[in-house]
C-alpha cells in the first residue's frame, strides 16, 4: 500500500474518532430475575447475591444485586440483528475498513469496570462512541487498525454504573487466512470410533441405522456379544441376529473422571448392562446424575447422534 | 545338558484352510477354521484344548480364537518371534509345555490375510483390523478407555457384592505407602501419607481415586535365572522357582471380561494359584511374605482371595487386621510396590520378592521368609509363582 | 438456608492458587450462553454462519466468557465479594467438543482495602488460550 492509499484511508477512519454509536439509551426491560436467572443457569453460577433472596436479605446488601458481567445484556438489540444492524457510525466505519481492503476483524481485549452493583428493578442506559483508533500496525493475523468503542453505562437515576472498552482489529487478511493454514487443527474432536472388520462391521452399520442387535447362533439359537465368528457353543459359523429391546439393568458402572478426552461429555458414565435378551453390553448412562447410578437400575437404550460422526446406544433411567 | 523331551509330545492332527488371494473373511475366522479343521482330523472336542502357541506377528489373540471355539481355560499360551523363522518354534513351545506339564494338548496355528489384508510387500504401513483392535472398539466410543476406568468398573460390582468399603483399598495403599516410605528407591520415600490426603485426592474413575493408582516411571528391572548347578557356584544364596503358571480363564478379555455370570472375580489368577500350589507341594499356610501385583489397590485384595489367604470378600477384614504390614500374616509389597517404588510391570515385585527370600528387604519382616509369592497383572490372563530358598 | 463462606481479606495472600475449573463446552453451551446474553449473532448459534467465516462450528461469544471468568472469580472468593473490573484478553476460539480450563492466581492484594487482583487463564484442550486477563474484587474486612 503506498503512503497516499494509507493517507486517503486514515483521513475517512480518523474523522470517526468520538463520533456516537449509541446515544444514551434506556434498556427495553428493566434489571430483572428472570434474565439474571437465565444466565445465572447457563453459565453455572451459583452465586446467592444474584438469586436467593433469603439470602441477600441477610447478606452485607441487603438485596440481591444482578451479575455484573451482564451490565452489557441489559441493552442489547434483540434477535433483529440476524437480519443486520441499523446503520451507524461503528458500522460506517467498519465499511470504511471494508471498502479499503481491510476486511478481517477480530475482536481483541474487553474491559468492562463496574463502579456501583445494580438491582432488580433498575434500568441501565447505555451510550457509546467511539473513542480511539490506534495507528496502522502489522499484526500477525495482517496489516491493521485497532479501534476502540467506549460504552457508558449509567442507572435510572443518572447513576455511572460502569464502563466497557471493546478493542478490534480491522486487518487485511493475509493470503492464507489462518483459519485455512490450520485446517488441520480445526476438526471438531468427536468419539473415537470403532474399527470395523469383518466380525463387527455389520453390527457397527446396524449401529449407524439406529439398531442394536444381538448375534444369535443359526444351529443352536445361543446369543453372543460382542460378535465373534464361531459359536462358543456349538461351534457353528452360521449365524444371524436379533434387535434388543434395549431394557436392562446395570451391573457395575464408573463415572470416568480423569483424564477427560476431547471428544466425550462429561460428566460420562460407563456401566455393563445386562439387556433383556441375557448378553452383557457396555454403554453410557446419561439422563441422570452419575450419583443416582446404581447395581441393579433398569435402563432403556435410545440411539442417539453423540456427535457429528458418531450414532450410539446410550441408556436412560428406565 | 539335553532337555529330556524325547517321546513327550506328538503330533495328532492337521488341519487347513482353503487358500484364495482374497479370503473374503477375517484373519480371525481363518484361524478357527484351521483350529477346528485339526480339531476333527484329530477326533477331539475344542474343550480339549489347553494350550496354544503362535507368532507374535499372528493378529490372532489366543483368547479370542479360544472364545469363538469355545475351548474354555486355557493354561498354555506361547508365542515365538521373528517372522517366519516362527514356525518351527511354535511346535518347540508346544513340545516344552507338554514335556513339563504346563498343557496337555496344545494347537499350533497361525493364519493371515497376507494378500487381501496387510502385505508383507506393503511393510508395516496402512490400517490393520485385528482381533483386538475390534475389541477395544467395543468400549472406546464409550470413553471406557483407560486402565483405571476398566478395572473400577470391577471394582464397583465386586464391592456391591462383598460389602467390601473402602477402609481396605485405604489400607492397601496405605500400607504399601509406609513401606515405600522407608525404601530410597521408591517415589514415595520419605513421603508421609494419610488417610485425609487419600479422601481428598482427585477422583479418577470412581470408585477408585489418584492413591488407588500407581506410579507411572521410568526405570528397568531385571532377573537373571539359572539352573540350580551353576547357581550353586555364585555369590548369592539360590532362590528357587518352586512353581509356575499362567492362565487364561474362559470368556476372557483383555481387562474387559465383562460377559461372565459374575465377572466381579479373577477365575484366571484362581487356576493359576492352584496349580502353583500343586506344582511346588505348597500350600497357602507356607507362604510366608509377597509381592502381589498393585496396578490398583483393589487388585491386591481380589488376589489374596484367588491364592486362598482368605475367602471371596473376605480380604477387606483381613487386611483391615494389619495382615500386609511388617509383622502381619503376610508382609505385601514391603518395597512399596507399584503404588509407591515404581510401575515397571511387575519385575520390580519379582526382585523385591527374591530379596524376602534372601532376608535383604529394606523393611524385612522379622520371621524367615521361606516362601514368597509373587504375581502378574490381573484383568487380563495372568500367573504367578511361588519363589523359595534353593536346597 | 444455606450458608456461603465469602473470604476475608486476612485470608488471602498474593500467590493464592484458585482451584482449576474444568468446562466442558458443548453446543448447548454456546447456543445457550449467546441466548441469555442477547447476542444473537449468527455465529453464535447456527453452524453454516460459522463456518462461512472458517471455524467448523459455532464458537463462543465474548459475553459468556466474560460471565464464565466472573463466575471462576466468585466461585472462589464467595458472594460478598464485590467485582470492581474484568479486563481480558481473547484468544483462540472455544468450540463444541472443547474441554476450557480455567486456572488462577492473586496477584495483588490491598489489605487495606480489600482490592485483590486476580490473574485468570481459561485454555481449550484444542488450541490453547481461549481468553486471559485480570478480575479485580474487593474482599470484606471479615466475614
Amino acid at each position: 500500500m503506498t503512503t497516499d492509499e494509507q493517507k486517503a484511508i486514515e483521513s475517512e477512519i480518523y474523522a470517526f474518532i468520538g463520533q456516537e454509536v449509541y446515544p444514551p439509551t434506556p434498556a427495553a426491560d428493566d434489571i430483572n430475575e428472570a434474565m439474571i436467572r437465565q444466565w445465572a443457569e447457563i453459565m453455572g453460577d451459583n452465586n446467592p447475591a444474584y438469586l436467593d433472596k433469603d439470602w441477600a436479605a441477610k447478606s452485607i446488601r441487603g438485596t440481591t444485586i444482578s451479575p455484573p458481567a451482564m451490565m452489557y445484556v441489559w441493552g442489547q438489540e434483540g434477535f433483529q440483528v440476524t437480519k443486520g444492524r441499523a446503520l451507524n457510525a461503528m458500522s460506517n466505519l467498519v465499511s470504511v475498513f471494508d471498502k479499503h481492503g481491510y476486511t478481517g476483524v477480530l475482536g481483541t481485549n474487553v474491559k468492562q469496570e463496574y463502579f456501583k452493583e445494580v438491582n432488580p428493578g433498575d434500568n441501565v442506559t447505555i451510550e457509546m462512541i467511539i473513542d480511539n483508533i490506534s495507528e496502522r500496525k502489522t499484526t500477525g493475523r495482517g496489516t491493521g487498525y485497532f479501534f476502540e468503542t467506549l460504552s457508558t453505562f449509567t442507572d435510572q437515576r443518572g447513576e455511572k454504573v460502569g464502563t466497557q472498552r471493546f478493542k478490534v482489529l480491522k486487518f487485511i487478511p493475509q493470503e492464507q487466512p489462518s483459519a485455512v493454514a490450520t485446517e488441520d487443527k480445526l476438526d471438531v474432536p468427536t468419539r473415537i470410533a470403532s474399527p470395523r472388520g469383518h466380525d463387527n462391521k455389520w453390527w457397527w452399520e446396524a449401529c449407524d441405522d439406529g439398531k442394536v442387535l444381538i448375534q444369535r447362533c443359526k444351529s443352536c439359537q445361543t446369543l453372543r456379544h460382542p460378535p465373534r465368528p464361531m459359536c462358543g457353543e456349538c461351534q457353528s459359523m452360521e449365524w444371524d441376529s436379533i434387535e434388543s429391546t434395549l431394557d436392562g439393568e446395570i451391573l457395575s458402572h464408573t463415572e470416568i473422571h480423569h483424564p477427560k478426552i476431547p471428544g466425550y461429555q462429561y460428566p460420562l458414565v460407563c456401566a455393563v448392562i445386562k439387556l433383556a435378551e441375557g448378553t452383557n453390553f457396555v454403554a453410557n448412562i446419561i439422563g441422570c446424575s452419575p450419583s443416582e447410578v446404581h447395581i441393579g437400575m433398569k435402563v432403556k437404550g435410545v440411539l442417539e447422534q453423540v456427535d457429528e460422526k458418531t450414532m450410539l446406544p446410550q441408556f436412560y433411567p428406565a | 545338558m539335553i532337555a529330556n523331551v524325547k517321546d513327550k509330545a506328538v503330533i495328532v492332527g492337521i488341519g487347513n484352510t482353503t487358500f484364495s488371494k482374497d479370503s473374503g473373511v477375517s484373519e480371525l475366522s481363518l484361524a478357527v477354521q484351521a483350529v477346528k479343521a485339526a480339531i476333527d482330523d484329530a477326533g477331539l472336542k475344542p474343550s480339549d484344548i489347553d494350550g496354544m502357541a503362535t507368532f507374535t506377528m499372528d493378529n490372532n489373540d489366543e483368547i479370542e480364537v479360544a472364545r469363538a471355539l469355545g475351548v474354555g481355560e486355557l493354561t498354555f499360551y506361547g508365542r515365538s518371534h521373528y517372522g517366519g523363522g516362527a514356525a518351527t518354534s511354535c511346535l518347540h513351545q508346544a513340545t516344552m509345555a507338554i514335556a513339563t506339564g504346563m498343557a496337555e494338548t496344545v494347537v499350533v496355528y497361525r493364519a493371515l490375510n497376507g494378500r487381501s489384508g496387510h502385505r508383507f510387500s506393503g511393510g508395516v504401513a496402512g490400517d490393520i483390523t485385528t482381533a483386538d483392535a475390534i475389541h477395544w472398539g467395543w468400549y472406546m466410543p464409550y470413553g471406557l478407555l483407560t486402565p483405571a476406568s476398566w478395572v473400577a468398573m470391577f471394582t464397583q460390582r465386586w464391592m456391591h457384592n462383598t460389602g467390601v468399603s473402602k477402609d481396605a483399598l485405604f489400607e492397601v495403599a496405605h500400607s504399601t505407602r509406609v513401606y515405600g516410605a522407608n525404601n530410597p528407591a521408591a517415589f514415595f520415600y520419605g513421603r508421609n501419607f494419610d488417610r485425609a490426603e487419600y479422601d481428598a485426592a482427585r477422583m479418577i474413575a470412581d470408585p477408585l481415586q489418584l492413591f488407588d493408582c500407581c506410579q507411572e516411571s521410568d526405570g528397568g528391572s531385571a532377573v537373571i535365572v539359572t539352573t540350580p548347578e551353576r547357581a550353586r557356584d555364585l555369590k548369592q544364596p539360590g532362590v528357587s522357582v518352586l512353581g509356575v503358571a499362567q492362565c487364561a480363564a474362559d470368556n476372557q478379555e483383555q481387562m474387559t471380561s465383562f460377559y461372565r455370570e459374575e465377572f466381579a472375580g479373577i477365575p484366571e489368577m484362581e487356576t493359576a494359584a492352584k496349580n502353583v500350589y500343586a506344582m511346588s507341594g505348597l500350600s497357602v499356610d507356607d507362604i510366608d511374605a509377597a509381592v502381589i501385583y498393585d496396578a490398583f489397590s483393589p487388585i491386591v485384595l481380589w488376589q489374596l482371595e484367588a491364592w486362598g489367604f482368605c475367602g471371596y470378600g473376605e480380604s477387606g477384614d483381613f487386611v483391615k487386621d494389619g495382615a500386609l504390614r511388617t509383622d502381619g500374616r503376610l508382609p505385601t509389597n514391603t518395597h512399596g510396590g507399584q503404588l509407591s517404588e515404581a510401575y515397571i510391570h511387575g519385575v520390580n515385585g519379582i526382585v523385591e520378592a527374591t530379596r524376602l527370600v534372601r532376608g535383604t528387604s529394606v523393611n524385612q519382616p522379622a520371621k524367615t521368609v521361606n516362601h514368597a509369592l509373587v504375581t502378574s497383572g490381573v484383568g487380563i490372563p495372568t500367573g504367578g509363582a511361588i519363589l523359595g530358598k534353593m536346597d | 438456608m444455606k450458608e456461603y463462606k465469602t473470604l476475608t481479606r486476612a485470608e488471602v495472600a498474593v500467590g493464592d492458587k484458585l482451584p482449576n475449573a474444568d468446562i466442558d463446552i458443548t453446543t448447548g453451551l454456546v447456543v445457550c450462553g449467546a441466548l441469555a446474553t442477547r447476542d444473537f449473532e449468527p455465529v453464535h448459534h447456527s453452524k453454516a454462519a460459522a463456518q462461512a467465516v472458517g471455524l467448523p462450528d459455532v464458537f463462543m461469544n465474548i459475553l459468556t466468557s466474560q460471565g464464565l471468568m466472573t463466575r471462576f472469580a466468585t466461585d472462589w472468593s464467595g458472594p460478598d465479594a464485590v467485582v470492581k473490573s474484568v479486563d481480558l484478553r481473547l484468544g483462540a476460539p472455544n468450540i463444541p467438543g472443547m474441554l476450557m480450563t480455567v486456572s488462577g492466581e492473586v496477584t495483588a492484594l490491598d489489605k487495606d482495602s480489600g482490592l485483590v487482583d486476580l490473574a485468570v487463564t481459561g485454555e481449550n484442550n484444542i488450541w490453547g488460550m481461549h481468553m486471559q486477563g485480570t478480575v479485580q474484587l474487593t474482599l470484606p474486612k471479615e466475614s
